[in-house]
């Protein structure tokens, strides 16, 4: 029936024109809003919409204050003078009918210069969010370095590996820390009665150096073998053991003193156990892999639980952040 | 005596890893007296004691994962 249809039109009008009311800061908006609604009106009468109750809302309004005629154009702030100035109208899903000609066609003009201010807005949004996510990035990587430069000052203080060892390799020669400055070592300590944690850690040991070594931008790895059994252990027995690991694996060994020497210097515990009737026996000993630079500084260690894609992983870090030490 | 070669060790290995494997399938130990006798042949005496005693603790975790410990338990968290 046509009265009630008018009727729920208007009713919802009249809550689209609350809402907007709502959303009002100022007195005098409300004006605005009387001048929209004057010309809501004042163009519904200009529809097929002549019910008598919709003219006497009509009738009730124009005779309130006067017609103000509100150019709404000039004002630029508030939510009402959005650019699309009568889309409040238009949002009234009901009204849609009801926009005329001029609305139309001050809508369309609203949507380019809405879409160029969009543009802009956007343009200056990624070139604000952009620069404040290089600055972070630089100040980032600016506090990177310092932790960095801290930890080294941490593990020269922590004085492990700082000492110097003297013994012998695996051929009978010499060797002191001296001779491998200069290189990345990965050091391990064992002995070659070991049941089977030692060739598990070597053959690790030795998959780290081969994956480092298939990487050409990197520096050579050198990994170290040194026993907690100088007993047991000499020359020629170490050459026996280390030929079934890497080839660059270097076995060391020498007298109880020198082989006590280099294991406190990495504070390596080591507890021969009781000797069974052959005189064989267990050496309970600590079981990390270390990683010294070429300065001779010891970086890291790994233990057990990491495997050799891990330690690889880990070292290649070490090696791209690698801060020369001041000499 | 010196240290077991790379082959000992695997041979050493491969008669402990049999037994094993023996010992989880049948739950009565007696029927593994053969493989008992082939890992002590293969292996350092010393690594014989060292491998039952590895043993013992690898068993002792399990149970200890499966059952044997249990946590604390908290205030139950009330419904409401």
């Amino acid at each position: 029936m046509p009265y009630h249809h008018h009727h729920l039109e208007e009713v919802y009008c009249r809550l689209c024109l609350e809402r907007r009311m709502l959303g009002l800061v100022g007195g005098s908006d409300f004006n605005i809003v009387l001048g929209r609604l004057q010309r809501y009106v004042l163009k519904s009468s200009a529809t097929r919409l002549t019910n008598s109750t919709h003219n006497f809302q009509r009738a009730q309004l124009s005779s309130q204050t006067t017609l103000y005629r509100h150019n709404t154009s000039t004002h630029k702030t508030g939510p009402l003078t959005h650019p699309q100035q009568t889309f409040w109208r238009s949002s009234c899903p009901l009204s849609l009918p009801l926009i005329t000609q001029r609305a139309l066609l001050s809508h369309g003009s609203n949507t380019s210069t809405a879409k160029i201010k969009l543009r802009t807005r956007l343009a200056v949004t990624l070139l604000f969010g952009g620069s404040i996510l290089s600055a972070w990035w630089y100040m980032h990587n600016e506090k990177e370095q310092e932790h960095r430069r801290q930890r080294i000052e941490q593990l020269k203080q922590v004085a492990v590996g700082q000492g110097d060892f003297s013994l012998l390799d695996h051929r009978g020669h010499r060797r002191t820390k001296k001779d491998f400055l200069g290189s990345w070592v990965l050091l391990y300590f064992g002995f070659t009665h070991c049941p089977d944690i030692c060739p598990d850690e070597l053959d690790k040991l030795s998959a780290v150096v081969a994956t480092l070594d298939k990487d050409p931008s990197l520096p050579a790895v050198q990994p170290l073998f040194v026993t907690v059994d100088p007993e047991r252990d000499d020359v020629a027995s170490l050459e026996k053991y280390v030929k079934d690991f890497h080839p660059r694996l270097i076995g060391l060994t020498g007298t109880p003193e020198e082989v006590k020497m280099a294991g406190k210097d990495f504070r390596v515990y080591a507890s021969p156990g009781p000797k069974d009737d052959d005189g064989d026996y267990i050496v309970d000993h600590t079981i990390l892999i270390y990683l010294v630079s070429p300065d001779g500084l010891f970086l890291d260690y790994y233990n057990r639980m990491k495997n050799d894609v891990q330690i690889a992983e880990s070292i290649r870090n070490h090696m791209k952040n690698y801060v020369k030490l001041p000499n | 005596m010196s240290a077991p070669t790379a082959n000992q060790r695997k041979e050493c290995w491969g008669a402990r890893d049999k037994l094993w494997k023996c010992l989880d399938d049948n739950r009565d130990n007696t029927s593994c007296e053969k493989f008992q006798k082939e890992f002590e042949v293969s292996c350092p005496a010393q690594w014989v004691k060292y491998f039952n005693k590895r043993r013992d603790f690898l068993k002792y975790k399990e149970r200890m994962e499966k059952e044997g410990f249990e946590p604390a338990e908290g205030p139950k968290q009330s419904q409401s």
